[in-house]
Order: C-alpha cells, then structure tokens, then sequence
C-alpha cells in the first residue's frame, strides 16, 4: 500500500541513476582522482558518507569533517574507525580522520593546510550573515589548492512538480546559474582563485536550457600559498570541538613497522625452519613405512627455498643449518625474502627492527629456534 | 534447532553481492539537511542501514511482532511458574560457605527510572526510515537530545507533557506531514524491551570506547598480542549483556579473546596448494575453509563461509540494485579502491542468515583475497604446540582475569562521552563486582568393590587413591586380538606385557593377545579385523602407527556397525615413552573393561527407580548436512551401566522425532534389567545453543511426555529436564584470604547470578590447572518430580563423578559426557547409527 503510493508519487517525475547524491560524491572521488591531494576537508559533511567513501583513496592523508549539527555526525560517525582488518594489515599510507563541531562562519587553525574543501549542498543552508563571512573563512583563511561548490540550480526547478519555493524547508535560498557564479566569480576573483563550473544531474531532452540539476563550481588557487602569506593575522585560538578523532594503523608508524616485520620474519623463520627439519627427519626416517607421502609433499617447497636462496649461499656463504637441538637461520637469508625485504629496505634497518624482539645468534646473524621441546604431545 | 536454508548458493551468475551496501541509497543529507534527501530521489530499493541503535532495536520490534530474530538470552521464558515446589525458594541448604566474587556489575539508575515507549505515525504516510527521523527530529525542542528511535518506536528517558502529541514537519517538497507521538508504553526498568534497549545502549558505549565488534563480542584493537609463529593475532575483548537476575539486573563481562589471522583467505589457500595433491586441493579447501568466520577487507562484518564457488571467479558480474550489470573487480575498486589482483581465484559463498533491513536473505559472494581468517580451524585446535602458544595469552588465572574484567568499567567510568551518555538515560554503574555466598557441598566418596576411597576434593582426582584396587565388576580378556605394523612390534609386546601386570589386581583376568602384524594400509587393518573377529572375540585393539584420521575411522565404522564388538585404538607414539608406560597400560586396562560392560567404581545414589538420561549433539559443520544427537540412559540402580543409541538427523529433520525412538529402546532396555520401569526419569539435555530453549520447552519436552504416555496407560513416571550449558561466561572467584582463587570443586550457586524466572543454578565440579574454572549452569525447564532444589543439585554432582574415562570429576554429568562421546564418535567417524548390539556397553569411549 505505502509502497504504492510511493511509487505513484514518483512516477513521471525525474530520476536520476545513480543517484544524484552519488552523482555528486562520484565527481568529488573524480577530482581527488585527479589533484591526489593529501589533506581533504568536507564542510557541511552531516553523516559523514563523503568521508567515508574518500577513506579509501589511497592518496589521503587526512580526512577532516566540519558540521554544526553533532547529532547528524555521531549517527553514523563510527564508520570512519579503522576496521579490524586495519590493524591486521597496517596499510603503507597514514590516515587519521576528524571530525569537527563549528560554524563555516568561524576560523579555527585545525582547517589550515588542506590540499582540497569540499562544500557538497552547503551554502543554500547558510544564513545571510554566514554566507557573508563563508568567502573569507573559506578562501581567505582556509585558503586551500582547491574548493569545491555545489548548490541546486533554481532553473531546474519547475521540473519537478511538489517544489513550491525550495528543494528543502532548511534552504535559505537556491540560486539560478547566473547568480552562482557571478557570486563565484567575485569570490574567486577577490581571493585569486580560477573557477570553472559544471554540475550533475542532465536535464530532461528537450529542456537542456535550464541546466545541471545541481551546480558546481571548482576553484583552483592560482597562486601556491607563500606559507608566511596567509598566515599574519591567524587566530591561535581554536574555536571548533573536536567530536571524533581516528588514527589509522600505517607502516609509516614504527610501532606498526616493527609488528609487520618482526611477524614476517619469524614467520619466514619458521617455514625454512620446518622445511630443514623435514628434510632431516625423512633422512632418518628412511624405514620408515608411512610418510612418504609425506615427504615427497614437502620436498617441492624445499627446493623453492633453496632455489630463493641459492643466489645468497653463494655470496655470503651462508645458508640455514641445524646443530643439534637448535636451528639458524641468517638474517641474510631471511632478508631475501621478498616480503621481509620490502618492509624494512635495507638491512641494517631489519637489525634494528628485530632487534630484542627475535632470539638472535651470539653474533647477531643468525635467527635461532631451539627445537627440543616442540611436538611433545599429551 | 534451527532449519538450515534450504537456497543452493548462486551457480555461474552469482547473485547480487549483499556485501557492500553500508552506502546508503539514500542520499546522506549534505550540510544542515538533517538527513533528509535532496529533490529528485530513486525509489529507495534498498533502505539505508540507519542509526547503529536502530540496527539493534529491528531486533526489538520484530521480536514484538514476533519475529524470528533470535534472542540469545532466551527472555521472556519462564519456565519457574509452572514448577509448584520452586515457587517460594529455589535454593539449595547443603555444605558449607564459601565467599565469592563474580563476573557481574550491578546496573542502578535514578529512583522510579522509567522509559517511555512512544508510537510515532505520520499523515500522510512517510516510507523512508531515514525521512521519518528527519521529520520527526524537526522537533528536537520538544523531544530532547537523548532518544532511540526505529522509525515508528521512539524511546525517551522523559515524559512528555501529553500522552499523545501532534506536531507538524514539513517536507523539501513543501508538504506538510503530522505527526502524532503516541505514548504506548511507560516501561519499568525490569521489562524485556527496557533489557534490550539497556544492551542496545551499552554497545553504544562500548562503540564509543573504540572497541571494535565482531561478531557479538567487542575487542581493543589498539594492543593486540601476536604470535607471529602462527601468523595469529589475538585481540582482547569482553563479552557483555545485561539481564535480569535473581535481585538486580546486572552487566556481566568477561574476558573474551579473538583470534585472527593476518592471512587472507587467498593466502592460506596458496600454502594450501602447496601443502596437499593437486587432485585433493578442493577437498583439501573445503575442508579447511567451510564453517570458518571471515572478516572482510572494506567493511566491518564477519561472514560464514558456506560454500565455495569454483567456476566463479572475481571476473564474474552481478546486477547492482540500480539494474546496470558490473564485475566484482571493478565494483571493489570502484567502491572500496580495493585492487583484486588474482582474477582465477574461486569465490566463498556465505548464506546470510539475517534479514538486514529491507535485503532479504541470500547468498553472498566474497572474494577470498579481500577477506581475513578468523578464529582456528580444526587442524590447528589439533596443533598441540600452537595451541599451548595460544594458551599463555588466553587462559588467564583468577587474579588476573578479575583485573582484566575490571578494566572495562575502568574504561566507562573515565571517558566522559561515555559518563554523559549513561548520565543522559539515567543509568549508572557499579564500580565493584558483585560478591555474594555462595555452598561448597560436600565430597563424594568413591566406591569400589567394597573399598571407600577418599581423596583430595581440592584435585577432584582419585587415579592415585584408586590404582590397583579391583573394579566393581571386571570383564575377562580370554580371547581378544591385538593388531600392530612391523615397526610398532615391539610397542604392541610392551604393551601386552605391561597389560599383564596392570591387569590382575583390577580382578581382570586376561589371557595372552592374538597378536597379528598387518601392514600399514587401511584395508590390510579390514581385512584382518574380517578374517579373525569370531563371535568370542571381547575386544580387537589396534596399535596404529599415526594418527592419521582414515584409518581410525574405517576401523570404528566396521567394529561399530557391520561386526560389532568393542575395539580399542592407540597411536604407537603414546605407548613409547617407558617413564609412562605403566600409567598408559593402566588406563587402557580401564578403558578397555568400560568397553567391554565393565564398571569401575560408583558413588552413592540414594534415589531409588530412578532412569538418568543424557543427550549431547554433534552438528556436523563440514558438510553441513547431519546432526547427531547422543542418548545415554542408566540401566541399575548404582548408574555404573549405561543403554545408548543415537539419532541421526538429517538436513531438515526434527531432532525430537529421533529422540523418541531413543527413550523407547532405553525404556524397554530398562524393564529388561530390572522388571520394572522407572518412577523417575531425569533427562540431562545438552548441546542447546543460545536461544534455542523455546524450542526445548515447547517441543521437545511435550515430546517426551508423549512418549512417556505411548508407553503404558498408567505408566505415569516423574519427569524432570536440565538444560546443560557448558559455555557460560559467568565465573566465580573465590576469597582467600587477600588473594582470589579458583573456587574448589562442588561449589554451587543458586541466589545473584541465576535468573528470577528459572529453576537454575550452577555448579563448578571439575578442577583446572591454569586458568579460570568455568562453572557449568543448569537449568530445570520441566519437573514433575518434586526433588528438593538441593537434592537435584546433589544428585548433579554426583553424577558428574561418574564418568569412567577420568578418574576425577568432570564439567558435566557422565550421561551428558558419554553422550557427547558417542555422538563424536558417530558424526565424526561412523557416519551412521551404531549397531543396537554394543548399546548397553560404553564402546564409545
């Protein structure tokens, strides 16, 4: 029944696919795409879905959202935490994720040094006042590489039937194409940014003359910021809270760097551990009437490891033996694998990485296991 | 038990993957929006997932309109009301003392606390959830910054000024909506709705500790403990839930440690290949993978993997809810910017299980690269080394797992945001753990063949004090056949000879072992067993010489069902250390008599007519596709001789219907040993997962007393049935002085931590070396019998002194025990039902 009525209402109405929402997030994900920037505000980023799908472009930094209504943040806002697979799997980048409390008509220094703003169906919320002081805030004091703006073009509306006056009960205005950018190109002039615009959501065939359904206008700066520039007359006080803070787990973190490595090389360890005692027990175990499945299972990784070694053993004569109860196994071998490699770059790095964390030889060359009490079973 | 979903995972043109959809289709209002979309919005096909708190409250409404989510607490099931002698107490008298602390943190909250339940309506008619909120939080003025809302439930910790209230809220089409708040309900802190709105709320908290959920415990990612030897990572975390208890309803938490693996799923399927026979690696990766948890890599949810799917791979496509068709490689790139680099890797199927929102249930497509192990796979729980590394991080002694515990409120009662949120709603919680009396009942004596035996109840152990005394009743060993390789002759002569020494003071009277070399094949072992088991044969033992699983099994399935006589297996490698030979022989000695329908000791039973029943499941999560239920029924007065038999059920099945048959055979078994039939029958009924007890109470139980009536027309025998749950998260620690101990074995707590609308208690009768004794609870859902509390209790502890495989006290009664052993050995080796000639023997020890 509801669903009906839903879908009556809808009918002969203009829609959009995808979405037009996702439409605007698409062109957002686009720019980044193409700028990489490394630090990337959302102004007005409500229940923070922008954020959240640019977390996972691999070229930022920080992520910062700013919104004045808390409720609509922390609804959703728990999206932005690192995800267990996070920490399983330290990504290469840093990442930290904030999410702020405060007006875009105050300065705060958290906003300073961002690479990209967004400001996705913000302005038309913003009170006369506020959208006075937003150009200052946003381009004077913030004063990013690139803004970016989107607002509902008025022109569009006729085409849907229910719109009286605005799109929204909360818009304080919605703007025709001409009043945007006449209103960004001043703005763009007085603070030396370029602008270009566009926008999402195609009109109808037949009705092109009325424009994007929504209007964009992207602002490159046109000059990079001589950092002393901007900065004379900044306030030091911050005026913004601070809701939500995430850190993401990196390799950049030694903290993490050293669990990543210490993990591998341990790991590495212990396979070409297993596999030189392999090859020692099914030599003494030759009688033996049961395992040779077992051992013809295992001598194929064993020559994939003396192929990856065989290089190694040459130069620095030295290969992984076992004497006794105990097993060792070079740094050096250990370091050509190309995992334990790729972390630590050199090896002098790999030393100081392990270093207290993994049972070392006297000389520190060498991993060692002592073998004695393992495979007692109950 | 629940039905398995009968949908075959999508073949070829897998289905819509229900992984992604934390994107909402709704637009997220931008700005000040308030959450509301801009104009021109698709039909929403698929609503948004909406507020965390809403996630859990679905749960709450669906349940009142009687949904089938499952509640794992089993609220709202009083089984006490009908059981007349428990109505005034329920507690137990017996033995002495003692002082304990437990897991439980007492909830309190504002004197005459109530929430309010309001109904939320709008005219016209509003669909969206997300509109719905939009709307309604128009009118924060009036409602306040703390509430829940569902969409058409909305919680407040006040009162508003009238019972129904109409507010207007207008659309971003201009249409103006009433809405009427109609207050429904004004909930006492005790009522169900209020307990899971209370659980609802604490996993806000607990998300806002920065814990991570998975599954449905919560972890602290920031200090995990690697054991990089393994390539696992264990997180700790605590299990948490408030219910209502005996005086106050209370937060109990414990300790709780997950398991990951920082491999993905391709990954160990790699090693795998490289591990096992090209022809085998399919096998060899469903055996491994189906029925393991797995995190995925871009959002926060663990799936099952049900299924997996070789002739997919990531290249294949699925219908995205817009209708355009798109590759699982571009989808995750574009969606996540998560790069697939292997495109012939199969896909893992998961049946979702739960409705999430409007998506129905379905099968899910994974892609093994992008998803996490989680948790150990049997293999690994078999890795004695690996699992000894695991348990220095996770078994945790009393002292230490009571800081840990305490931790969790340390962490509410510092963060603010936290303190504000519980501050908001009312609520508050205790600092201390809850510590209360609890009795340590008295130790039972052994009894053998006239000997009384006592021992130390703090060990909970008689294999010393007991050594060498003659059994209450000793099978001969006349004609029995001992089966070995070459390799292992030595091993199986040092065990016929040990055998002889061990054996005479038992009262066992043994002549020498037809010893018979085989080779080390599975049909060489076969083929023997056919060629010399005669019908005087007492027992076959194989001596095998690794613990390869084939072998065993094939052994077990033809002693069990085509030529059924009692058999004994032991790995060579068990029987060759000399420093425990003698202990070894002696327990196989044992064993073997138990097998054969020896009995070894007793304690005293002083209920007379009285039938002990136990049943145990084993589900069979390989395949999926049969479970065994284990039924165990005494058969004399001292419970020294026990009936069995079991009920396969397969996919779909009623496991009842097989039970039925079960206690008709036990019945009729029983009248053959004592011309009589029982006056009193108590059912010990384990294996029930959380949440399942409606079933129980509701099915099973009117099953037996049907069955009970088929019988005889005035064949009225007394009925009582425990529910036997083994995994609790309750524990007690008891004060020792300064310090906190394991409480001793026979510890019973009946008062603070059961539930008001229960016959239950609980009861810690074994002993543990390191870690923490976990006490084992039992309910009693149905009881006609009219046994005191403390002697039901009683009668419980004894039992759990019954089970011939240790000689100590064990975790649940022996019935309970011998029939999870039964059902093990059939779903993990037999496969079908054993064969009714061995059913009043313990073969399946």
């Amino acid at each position: 029944m509801d669903k009906n009525f839903q879908e009556e209402q809808f009918t002969g109405v203009i829609k959009f696919t995808p979405p037009l929402y996702k439409q605007r997030y698409q062109f957002v994900k686009y720019l980044v795409g193409k700028y990489k920037p490394k630090k990337v505000a959302d102004l007005g980023c409500a229940d923070c879905t922008l954020l959240w799908m640019l977390k996972f472009c691999s070229c930022i930094e920080v992520l910062a959202g700013l919104d004045i209504c808390t409720s609509i943040m922390k609804e959703k806002m728990y999206r932005l935490s690192p995800l267990p697979v996070d920490y399983l799997q330290p990504a290469e980048r840093s990442l930290t994720v904030t999410l702020h409390h405060g007006s875009v008509a105050h300065k705060d220094p958290c906003m300073l040094g961002f690479d990209l703003v967004t400001c996705i169906e913000l302005i038309e919320h913003l009170e006369e006042s506020e959208l006075k002081k937003f150009p200052e805030v946003v381009f004077g004091f913030m004063a990013p590489s690139i803004v970016v703006i989107s607002t509902p073009n008025s022109e569009f509306n006729p085409l849907f039937p229910g719109v009286t006056l605005f799109r929204h009960p909360d818009h304080k205005f919605e703007w025709n194409r001409v009043q945007f950018q006449s209103w960004a190109l001043e703005t763009a002039r007085r603070y030396d940014y370029s602008v270009e615009f566009t926008g999402v959501g195609h009109p109808p065939t037949g009705m092109e003359n009325v424009g994007f359904c929504t209007q964009i206008g992207v602002f490159v700066r046109k000059h990079p910021q001589t950092s002393e520039s901007a900065q004379s007359e900044k306030p030091t006080e911050g005026v913004y809270k601070t809701v939500f803070k995430a850190v993401y787990p990196s390799l950049k973190d030694e903290k993490y760097l050293q669990n990543a490595v210490v993990s591998e090389v341990i790991f590495t360890a212990q396979i070409i551990k297993r596999s030189l005692l392999d090859c020692v027990v099914s030599e003494h175990e030759e009688y033996n009437d049961d395992p040779t499945e077992r051992k013809s299972k295992f001598q194929p990784s064993m020559n994939c490891f003396s192929d990856n070694l065989g290089k190694l053993v040459v130069e620095k004569r030295m290969e992984p033996f076992v004497n006794g109860h105990v097993v060792y196994i070079p740094l050096t071998t250990i370091f050509s694998f190309p995992k334990v490699n790729q972390l630590c770059g050199t090896f002098e790095k790999l030393r100081k990485l392990i270093a207290g964390k993994v049972t070392l030889s006297s000389d520190g060359s060498a991993v060692m296991f002592n073998t004695e009490h393992e495979n007692e079973e109950n | 038990q629940q039905p398995l979903p009968s949908q075959p995972p999508g073949r070829r043109q897998p289905q819509q993957p229900r992984v992604p959809p934390s994107v909402s289709e709704e637009p997220g209002g931008h700005g000040r929006q308030r959450g509301s979309q801009s104009v021109p919005q698709g039909r929403n096909g698929r609503r948004p997932e909406g507020l965390q708190i809403s996630a859990g409250f679905q749960e709450l409404s669906l349940a009142d309109r009687g949904g089938r989510r499952r509640d794992f607490h089993d609220l709202g099931i009083n089984t006490r009301q009908a059981i007349e002698h428990v109505q005034e107490s329920k507690t137990g008298s017996s033995g002495i003392m003692v002082k304990l602390t437990t897991n439980y943190f007492r909830l309190t909250s504002r004197p005459q606390w109530a929430l309010y339940q309001y109904h939320v309506g709008y005219s016209p008619e509003m669909e969206a959830r997300r509109l719905r909120s939009a709307l309604l939080f128009q009118h924060e003025e009036l409602i306040g910054k703390t509430h829940a809302f569902d969409g058409s439930i909305l919680f407040l910790p006040k009162k508003l000024g009238k019972k129904v209230t109409e507010v207007f809220s207008r659309t971003r089409n201009g249409e103006n909506v009433k809405i009427t708040i109609t207050l429904t309900n004004e909930l006492p802190p005790t009522s169900p709705t209020c307990l899971q709105f209370y659980n609802i709320i604490f996993r806000r908290l607990l998300k806002m500790l920065n814990l991570q959920q998975i599954g449905r415990n919560y972890y602290n990612p920031s200090d995990p403990i690697s054991i990089p030897n393994h390539r696992l990572m264990v997180w700790p975390g605590f299990t948490s839930s408030i219910l209502q208890y005996e005086e106050s309803i209370m937060l109990c938490t414990d300790v709780s440690h997950k398991v990951l693996r920082s491999e993905t799923v391709l990954d160990f399927m790699y090693s795998l290949y490289y591990q096992v026979e090209e022809q085998r690696f399919r096998d060899a990766c469903a055996k491994e993978l189906i029925g393991l948890i797995v995190l995925t890599k871009y959002n926060n949810r663990t799936y099952r993997v049900d299924d997996i799917d070789w002739d997919a791979n990531p290249q294949c496509t699925f219908r995205k809810a817009d209708g355009s068709e798109i590759s699982y490689v571009d989808y995750y790139k574009r969606q996540y910017n998560q790069e697939i680099t292997d495109l012939n890797q199969p896909v893992l199927i998961s049946q979702s299980r739960r409705r999430r929102g409007t998506i129905m249930p379905g099968p899910v497509v994974l892609i093994p690269e992008l998803c996490f192990l989680t948790g150990l796979t049997e293999k690994m729980r078999n890795d004695f080394n690996m699992m000894k590394d695991l348990a220095v991080h996770t078994r945790l002694p009393p002292e230490q797992r009571q800081r840990e515990i305490g931790k969790l409120i340390d962490y509410i009662q510092k963060d603010d945001n936290v303190q504000k949120e519980l501050r908001d709603w009312g609520l508050s919680f205790d600092s201390n753990l809850l510590s209360f009396t609890g009795r340590v009942v008295q130790g039972e004596k052994i009894l053998q063949s006239g000997n009384v035996f006592n021992y130390n109840p703090q060990f909970a152990d008689w294999s010393k004090e007991t050594r060498g005394a003659p059994l209450i009743c000793a099978k001969p060993l006349d004609n029995w056949l001992l089966i070995y390789t070459r390799r292992n002759y030595d091993t199986a002569n040092t065990l016929l000879q040990n055998l002889f020494k061990v054996t005479p003071s038992m009262g066992i009277r043994m002549n020498k072992a037809t010893m018979i070399e085989v080779d080390d094949r599975t049909e060489a072992y076969l083929r023997v067993l056919q060629q010399s088991v005669t019908p005087d044969t007492n027992i076959a033992v194989c001596v095998l010489s690794s613990s390869r699983k084939d072998k065993y099994d094939a052994i077990k399935k033809y002693l069990c069902t085509d030529c059924p006589i009692p058999s004994q297996c032991v790995i060579a490698r068990t029987l060759s250390k000399p420093q425990t030979a003698m202990a070894i022989a002696t327990k196989i000695a044992l064993q073997m008599n138990c097998k054969m329908g020896g009995e070894l000791w007793s304690v005293e039973i002083p209920l007379k007519q009285v039938m002990v029943v136990g049943i145990d499941c084993y589900h069979d999560t390989l395949s999926g596709k049969q479970s065994i239920a284990g039924f165990v029924a005494s058969l004399n007065q001292t419970m020294t001789r026990w009936f069995s038999r079991c009920a396969v059920q397969g996919r779909g099945q009623e496991l009842v219907d097989g039970l039925k048959a079960c206690l008709q055979t036990a019945l009729r078994d029983w009248f053959k040993w004592n011309n009589y039939l029982p006056s009193r029958i108590i059912v010990y009924r384990d294996g029930v997962g959380d949440g399942q007890l409606n079933t129980l109470v509701n099915y099973e139980v009117p099953q037996f007393l049907d069955c009970l009536k088929s019988v005889g027309k005035d064949y009225n025998p007394r009925l009582t049935v425990i529910v036997v749950k083994k995994r609790v998260n309750t524990r007690f620690f008891a004060q020792c002085g300064g310090a906190l101990k394991n409480p001793p074995p026979g510890t019973v707590v009946d008062v603070e931590v059961t539930r008001p609308e229960w016959y239950d208690f609980f009861i810690v009768s074994q002993a543990v070396r390191n870690g923490c004794v976990a006490p084992t609870h039992y309910n009693v859902i149905y009881d006609t019998g009219k046994l005191k509390p403390d002697h039901v209790q009683r009668l419980t502890y004894k039992l759990c002194h019954m089970y011939y495989n240790w000689s100590g006290v064990v975790r649940v009664p022996a019935p309970c025990q011998y029939a999870h052993k039964l059902a093990f050995l059939v779903g993990q080796s037999i496969h079908r039902e054993p064969n009714l000639l061995l059913s009043d023997r313990l073969y399946y020890l």
